[in-house]
């Protein structure tokens, strides 16, 4: 695409649409951002109430073991019992002992799973152990509580330990207290399965919690009914020496916080995309009011000026820019106006001075013809105005002035030249031939004199060149300005105007074929009975010289009479009358074709 | 108009008090004079090796059953008198100890203040109380 085709306006009407389509796009994307950013902010914010609901849990479950270790550890039976276990039927009481929360229940019973009891010595060796509960764990207190008792000292030792820890049987949860109170005697283990107390974790955040071991298996259920399209958020509770227990999995109700989400995302975007249409549209206006208009009427005036409306001004009413640029221009228009006056007061000085002159200057073109002639010429040829301007060096002349020209070594010559009058009559006439180069185009002027009348004629030559060259350089440089002939030299395209002389030489065909073949008339009857055309007498013969010209291509004048053309080419409808023949049709056709043809014409050179 | 500003002063000045309120809020001193000032280990300690150590738990007779120190004599602060007082501890020179809740707890303090000016020479103020005893996670009786 070439960039001339496009206009600012197209320019910049497409950047802001594709900064409203970015927009559009952006927004959406940030909306579906901001949905799953909210979303990470829910899972986290879940998964840390679990957490910390997991260690509530954990710490309520840690107040019974403790109450329950303590009233074991302080019992006066089992002190005794411990410290008279190496007697006979000494284990055997103390295992009766720490049997007796299983058979007679103790504070809390409906609050934990106790599932062992146990008293170890001073070292942490394992003395005795409920035959109650589960059975087969390690005959040994798991080694993360009893490195932290093993490294306590004195007074610190009565600090009870507790722990969540992994056993043969899954994960379980351990309290050891002090047995004799302050005055140490052993430890006492209480052991619970936390699998009990993990659904508090669900009446503690209120949402659904399922548990599930750390092999997968479902080991506790939620109740809270269906959970379909909840966002499921996972919590791992670790034992206390940091090895997985369980995986806790919350739902999360998210149909409030999408529905809220959506709402929010169509208000902003909508908000947003709303705003930035309005600041868009606005600017558009701004650029429509102080860039495209005056952008506008300045073409259109530049345009109108270009064509030769120099008295036309640029409008200068915009921005400073455009102010400027229009008063630039109007100076360099004001400046182009000035010169061009001076032109044409030169050209019709020269002109005049040329008509002034008393002998006949005629200037042909590069397809000999005529250009240029003056009021002398016509007196002297006795043809019209117009008739002078369809006729080429060979109408006008007896001789080969080409051939005079190409034999001559010189520029300029002079000779003696027959000049053949309307009336047929031939008059010898004293010639200077001037070659002639304007911009690229040859061409020849010609002043006569009769043979007796002027011995001056090489002078006068010389005045003629030089206006003429002055001529046809303003006539190339403003078409628009020049008339006549002269005008139309340069003012239209050769491309356009061989268009048009073969559109005219088509209709003259087929003009004289509808007029000869249909009406069985001959040519000379036409240019007669039309009194379009000129009927020549050349050596007692009738011929129709000017006609002849407009029915070959080669021979038809650079700038034809159109108007005869259609004149004539009406005037042969009118001969055929009514008769709906092909041929009446196709010059019907071709004579529209040379009308359109004509308004294109005149259209492009205004 | 007027009105309206009354409202306002009457809130700020509420709001006002509430903070002067909050911080007003009784806290113990840091020791009382006279007193020796103990930590729960040294309780322990004094526990162990001075059998002859009367422990006082000067908080109400509820809070006591719940839970307390091995060994301690339940005697709230504002029903203790000289009498009741010598009446466990009838020897003024052997170490007594006085604990309560803790630092938000006056009772104790009252309690030493009390015993010093009845003459009391060996008293040892557990200022941590029972907050600090569970927290350290130690032996506790409960009733």
């Amino acid at each position: 695409m070439r960039i001339e085709k496009l206009s600012i306006r197209t320019i910049t009407v497409f950047i802001f649409m594709m900064i409203a389509a970015v927009a559009i796009v952006l927004s959406l994307f940030a909306g579906n951002y901001f949905r799953q950013s909210a979303l990470d902010a829910q899972v986290n914010s879940l998964s840390r109430v679990i957490e910390v609901a997991s260690h509530e849990m954990l710490k309520a479950t840690r107040n019974y073991t403790f109450d329950l270790g303590m009233k074991l550890g302080n019992s006066a039976e089992l002190v005794k019992a411990v410290d008279a276990v190496g007697n006979p039927d000494g284990r055997e009481l103390l295992i009766a002992l720490l049997n007796d929360p299983f058979i007679n229940g103790f504070v809390g019973v409906s609050k934990i799973n106790l599932v062992g009891v146990r008293v170890y010595d001073l070292e942490l060796n394992l003395i005795a152990e409920s035959s109650r509960g589960v059975s087969g764990l390690d005959k040994h207190l798991t080694p993360y509580l009893g490195g932290i008792i093993k490294q306590r000292e004195g007074v610190a030792r009565l600090k009870a330990v507790d722990g969540l820890w992994s056993s043969s049987r899954g994960p379980l949860y351990s309290t050891v207290v002090p047995v004799g109170g302050l005055r140490l005697r052993g430890f006492l283990e209480v052991i619970v399965d936390p699998v009990f107390n993990l659904p508090d974790i669900g009446k503690i955040t209120r949402t659904p919690v399922n548990v599930f071991s750390i092999d997968g298996k479902l080991v506790s259920e939620s109740k809270q009914g269906d959970i379909a399209g909840f966002l499921p958020v996972e919590y791992e509770l670790l034992t206390s020496d940091g090895q997985p227990a369980f995986r806790l999995v919350g739902y999360e109700n998210v149909e409030r916080l999408n529905r809220e989400m959506e709402e929010t995302k169509i208000v902003t975007i909508s908000g947003f995309l709303l705003l930035s249409m309005v600041t868009l549209l606005f600017a558009l206006w701004l650029f429509h009011r102080f860039l495209f208009v005056p952008v506008s009427r300045m073409t259109k005036d530049m345009e109108r000026m270009a064509k030769g409306e120099l008295d036309h001004d640029v409008n200068k009413t915009g921005l400073r820019e455009f102010y400027q640029l229009a008063s630039s221009f109007n100076a360099m228009a004001n400046q182009v106006r000035a010169r061009t006056d001076e032109l044409r007061d030169s050209q019709n000085r020269l002109l005049q001075l040329l008509d002034l002159d008393d002998s006949a200057i005629l200037y042909f073109g590069n397809v000999n013809e005529v250009v240029y002639f003056n009021r002398t010429a016509i007196d002297l040829f006795g043809y019209s105005y117009d008739e002078m301007s369809d006729m080429d060096s060979k109408d006008l002349f007896a001789d080969d002035i080409d051939r005079l020209m190409s034999d001559s070594v010189f520029q300029k010559l002079q000779a003696e030249l027959h000049c053949i009058r309307n009336d047929g009559e031939r008059v010898k006439c004293k010639a200077v031939i001037h070659l002639l180069d304007i911009m690229g185009e040859s061409g020849f002027a010609i002043a006569l004199n009769p043979v007796s009348n002027d011995r001056h004629s090489s002078q006068r030559m010389e005045v003629v060149e030089e206006s003429l060259n002055s001529i046809l350089e303003l006539a190339r440089k403003n078409p628009g300005l020049m008339m006549g002939p002269l005008g139309s030299l340069y003012s239209e395209s050769d491309d356009e105007k061989a268009v048009l002389r073969e559109q005219c030489v088509n209709v003259m065909c087929t003009a004289l074929a509808c007029w000869e073949h249909d009406l069985g008339r001959n040519k000379l009857d036409l240019a007669e009975e039309s009194r379009i055309w000129q009927v020549y007498i050349d050596k007692s013969t009738p011929t129709t010289r000017t006609l002849d010209k407009y029915l070959n291509v080669e021979s038809c004048p650079k700038n034809p009479r159109c108007q005869r053309v259609i004149d004539t080419a009406e005037f042969v409808l009118r001969a055929m009358g009514q008769k709906a023949q092909p041929s009446q049709e196709k010059l019907k056709t071709m004579l529209a074709e040379l009308r359109q043809l004509i308004s294109r014409v005149k259209v492009k050179s205004r | 108009m007027l009105f309206k500003l009354q409202k306002i002063v009457a809130c700020f000045l509420i709001l006002f008090t509430a903070e002067l309120w909050a911080d007003s809020k009784p806290i113990a001193p840091e020791n009382v004079a006279g007193a020796i000032a103990v930590s729960a280990e040294e309780v322990i300690e004094l526990i162990l090796l001075n059998p002859d150590l009367i422990v006082i738990d000067s908080r109400k007779k509820t809070e006591y059953a719940k839970g307390h120190i091995e060994g301690a004599v339940n005697l709230l602060n504002t029903d203790m008198n000289q009498q009741s007082l010598e009446m466990l501890a009838p020897d003024k020179t052997k170490p007594v100890l006085f604990y309560c809740n803790g630092v938000r707890c006056l009772r104790s303090a009252d309690a030493v203040t009390k015993a010093l000016d009845w003459g009391y020479k060996n008293i040892f103020w557990f200022r941590g109380g029972w907050n600090e005893w569970t927290e350290k996670r130690l032996p506790v009786i409960s009733d």
